[in-house]
């Protein structure tokens, strides 16, 4: 009954499933002429010294062999080509060139057939011209599947522009801050890039949509538009990626990677904030909703002074540093970041001290120098200390004369001041360290009005400040 | 051979031959062998052939010290952490009919036992934490708690060694041991690894806290409670200098013992620890006077118990911050000798487990949260637990028998994410069903948040670069921030 249906051609204009599930199996066939042709040829050729005058009669298998898998490649081209889900230009000279390759495997197989004692120069242009054909087609072939960009993607400049490419598009400068993220450049379009666009673009255009530029997302695809501004619920794109994968229309389809939770949840809000074309995630997301997924996404809540390389510390600085019992200590062995602790040196710190620390404070990001005579003149110098990452002033005299050199601190992550006599000047400094997510004020000056007034600006800060 | 014989130059064994002659050191370490001798300790000799010297976490710490609580003889779990209503359910039924039951040590099997403490929630989480620990469970926020621990050995000794070093078999570095040897230790007054002696060392002697084939210098010192904590740390000498001309002598015996004998771990370490104890007569003393604390801090530790243990366990934790606080690296809590038995209540249950808990409980709280409140909790791993779990049956009619298969246990502090529950056991608390953590993945959690990858933390010895997991331990990630 099948054959009945394949004959009909009145079908050929709305393929039946059965004819592209036939022909899906092109991509695997194609690479069996592939391989019969060039063998056939190699051994061809080596028929030329008297050592393999043996394989001589076998050629015509070979061949032949290369004659009926083109044949088969040909059909299963054709059933494939009928689902119309290429570029029309490429397609044409795939398959007009793939049917070149057939003719012009015939013909080996014919001369060969014949058996002449020495193959003649025409002949040799005949398998060269079936090889270079058959190399063409098989290329054609590739750009149709991923797309004409795939295989020069990652090539060095220079074969690039042999081939009258621009040069590789420069990696958009990684973001460093949430605040410069903008929503399509650094959210939307790197998951479309990542899962959508080798199926979606310029020459594959599956469902007759392309998702390389906003302009062409929004356009939509054969169906009409696939993202509603606004409307998660009707934005077919929205309902494609969390369909159950086992789900017909689950995209990606063909088994291809599926998209993140985190992904899911990016494009979700993305939509539903009106799918903007551009524009700062941060302002757009002024109830952070998404601003932690977002920042977790671009890897920003990673700590930013750690992501940076540093060069080894001072050693002659280090080493004085330690003669007077203070501890350094490298903190990974993959950068060379240090803790310093005077907390054991049971000395003065002196402004000798503090300008050996200033030589390190490249490397610096961990500072204790609680229980030392610390003194609110010498916090300017350690203001200047911007890696700190912790920083530990308990048990100093220090007050809100001093703290006010801190709010250079850009890094800082946690603050102790337990035990020392700071108060309101907390106030004006908190707001600067944007990162602090930890502060001990158990033990000062610090009233409840104060802590109040910080947990209430502060919603992830965690205040310790009693004990019980 | 006089009776000095092990003072003179041995021969060479084997194996040193062989090591000694391997790589380009052969001949460098030959002459050392036979003449005078650059002094190098055994851990810089062994590093000293990668490119890069280099010594310290692998990776950023989140931990800079350990406290390491440890609850001996095994604390029940269902009635400590994990509640089984079932349990109440079908109390004084017959285990066998319910489930298989495993052989026991005692082999005593009795009916089900239900739990002769009620169960609350606590905290924001709402952790259920027994009426035992009324102190713990105001903290329950800062804790991750892991009901899934599980051990390979159903008894005390090999079950204390597999906890302390990674092996069932003594002779194993201990992991305080393998933790000062990766990071060092701050102060070079007080020893890395220190050892509080609660009154009660744990079945296996001091095997357990042993250096194993690490130089002995990494070995745990042990701090007594009371007046004096270690022997002979006041100087024995009415003149101050007589000791001090009498230390130097023996350094110089014993350099020149090594100037025979080549860079013996035994000599080398007897050094070191000559001057440590040296350091400790002062350091020591100034670390156990507890009169600068507040009264508000004695009290919140139990100083004003009426319960001598919890006194005493008040006095230990309160050291315990203290030897924090001067950058000891490793610190373990032995148990106090209650009038009972250790967590280890083969009968007698509801009374050995009431006297146990009630002396650990108020000081492990107040050690909590003074840490907390100080900003110490942020660098400082808490971990409490035994070295096994106990049956939901009873062994005769009011005890548990040992249960390899479930034990509860809590990390607190450094990079641990509070209020976690982590695990999972039958309707029982028999066995473990879900997340199962074994003794090595603890290893492998404590020793990731100090900043060590324990795969590469290595010591060769037998031919073998040997770690503290072994070939085992995964990363509990869970229970992490």
């Amino acid at each position: 009954m099948e054959l009945t249906l394949l004959i009909n051609p009145n079908l050929l204009d709305d393929p039946s499933d059965f004819m592209i599930f036939v022909g899906r199996f092109h991509p695997l066939i194609v690479h069996l002429p592939i391989g019969f042709l060039l063998l056939a040829s190699i051994a061809h050729f080596t028929t030329r010294w008297p050592k393999f005058y043996a394989i001589k009669p076998f050629l015509k298998y070979l061949w032949g062999l290369g004659a009926i898998s083109t044949a088969l490649a040909v059909v299963l081209g054709y059933l494939l080509s009928l689902s119309g889900d290429y570029n029309d230009n490429t397609l044409f000279w795939h398959k007009w060139s793939g049917v070149v390759v057939l003719v012009l495997a015939l013909i080996c197989y014919f001369i060969s057939k014949k058996q002449s004692e020495n193959t003649k120069p025409t002949q040799w242009f005949l398998i060269a011209l079936a090889i270079g054909t058959m190399i063409y087609t098989g290329h054609l072939g590739g750009n149709l599947t991923h797309g004409s960009t795939y295989l020069l993607e990652y090539a060095p400049n220079s074969v690039r522009s042999l081939a009258g490419l621009s040069p590789k598009k420069e990696t958009i400068p990684k973001i460093t801050v949430l605040d410069s993220a903008d929503v399509y450049l650094d959210l939307v379009a790197p998951i479309m890039d990542r899962k959508c666009v080798s199926c979606h673009n310029k020459e594959k255009k599956k469902g007759d949509l392309e998702l390389t530029t906003y302009a062409n997302m929004m356009r939509g695809g054969e169906n009409g538009e696939v993202i509603v501004p606004g409307d998660i619920e009707t934005s077919e794109l929205f309902r494609r990626i969390t369909l159950p994968e086992n789900h017909d229309d689950f995209m990606p389809s063909e088994g291809k990677r599926p998209l993140t939770t985190q992904e899911i949840a990016l494009i979700e809000w993305w939509i539903a904030s009106g799918a903007p074309a551009n524009g700062f995630v941060l302002e757009l997301d002024s109830q952070k909703i998404i601003t932690e997924t977002a920042s977790n996404y671009l890897g920003l809540d990673k700590h930013a002074v750690l992501s940076k390389k540093v060069p080894p510390a001072n050693q002659s600085s280090i080493d004085s540093l330690r003669d007077q019992g203070i501890i350094i200590n490298r903190l990974m062995k993959s950068n060379y970041f240090i803790e310093a602790n005077f907390k054991l040196s049971e000395r003065l710190i002196t402004d000798k001290e503090l300008a050996l620390l200033q030589n390190l404070k490249e490397q610096l990001i961990w500072l204790d120098l609680s229980n030392s005579e610390l003194e609110d003149e010498s916090l300017q110098k350690i203001g200047q200390f911007e890696h700190l990452i912790k920083l530990n002033l308990s048990g100093t005299a220090i007050s809100d004369k001093g703290i006010v050199h801190l709010k250079t601190l850009k890094h800082l992550e946690s603050l102790n001041l337990y035990d020392t006599d700071v108060s309101d000047g907390l106030l004006k400094l908190i707001p600067h360290l944007t990162r602090l997510k930890k502060i001990y004020l158990w033990q000062t000056k610090v009233n409840d009005s104060v802590i109040e007034g910080i947990q209430s600006e502060r919603k992830n800060l965690l205040v310790v400040y009693g004990r019980e | 051979m006089s009776k000095y014989h092990n003072f003179t130059q041995r021969p060479l064994s084997r194996r040193e031959m062989l090591g000694i002659c391997k790589g380009g050191f052969g001949a460098l370490a030959f002459t050392s062998l036979f003449g005078v001798l650059p002094i190098a300790c055994s851990r810089s000799k062994k590093l000293l052939s990668e490119p890069d010297l280099y010594l310290g976490p692998h990776y950023l710490p989140k931990a800079k010290n350990v406290i390491f609580l440890y609850m001996d003889g095994g604390v029940s779990q269902v009635d400590s952490f994990d509640p089984k209503p079932r349990l109440a359910k079908e109390n004084g039924e017959d285990p066998r009919k319910k489930f298989k039951v495993d052989a026991t040590q005692f082999d005593n099997v009795g009916k089900i036992l239900k739990s002769p403490w009620d169960f609350k929630q606590y905290g924001e989480c709402g952790m259920p934490v027994s009426e035992l620990f009324p102190h713990i469970a105001t903290c329950v926020d800062d804790i991750a708690l892991i009901r899934s621990l599980t051990s390979k050995f159903p008894e005390h000794t090999n079950a204390n060694y597999f906890l302390h070093t990674g092996s069932g078999i003594q002779g194993r570095p201990s992991m305080g041991s393998w933790m000062t040897y990766g990071l060092g230790s701050d102060n070079k007054n007080i020893p890395g690894y220190v050892v509080l002696d609660g009154g009660l060392i744990p079945p296996g002697g001091l095997d357990n806290f042993k250096n194993g084939f690490l130089p002995a210098s990494y070995q745990a010192s042990i701090l007594k409670a009371g007046a004096e904590p270690v022997a002979n740390i006041t100087p024995k000498e009415h003149m101050p200098n007589l000791q001090e001309e009498k230390l130097q002598f023996i350094k110089q015996m014993d350099h020149s013992l090594m100037g025979k004998m080549g860079e013996v771990d035994a000599v080398e370490s007897a050094i070191t620890n000559y001057e440590l104890a040296y350091k400790m007569q002062s350091s020591i003393p100034e670390l156990t006077e507890f009169s600068e604390e507040t009264k508000a801090t004695k009290k919140l530790y139990g100083f004003d118990s009426n319960d001598p243990h919890t006194r005493g366990y008040a006095a230990q934790c309160l050291l315990a911050r203290r030897l924090v606080e001067r950058g000891v690296r490793f610190i373990e809590l032995t148990c106090p000798k209650v009038d009972a038995d250790r967590w280890d209540q083969h009968n007698n249950l509801k009374d050995g487990h009431e006297k146990n808990a009630h002396a650990v409980d108020q000081p492990i709280a107040g050690l909590l949260k003074d840490l907390k409140s100080r900003g110490m909790l942020e660098e400082t791993l808490v971990v409490w637990t035994g070295e096994f779990g106990r049956t939901p049956f009873a062994q005769g009619t009011d005890g548990r028998d040992h249960n390899p298969s479930a034990c509860s246990m809590w990390l607190a502090g450094a990079g641990i994410k509070g209020g976690t529950i982590f695990g999972r056991t039958d309707d029982y608390g028999y066995r473990v069903i879900e997340n199962e953590v074994s003794i090595h993945d603890l290893h492998a959690t404590i020793m990731h948040l100090l900043g060590i990858n324990h795969e590469l933390l290595t010591f060769r010895f037998g031919g073998r670069d040997i770690r503290l997991t072994d070939v085992h331990g995964h990363i509990v990630k869970d229970i992490l921030t």
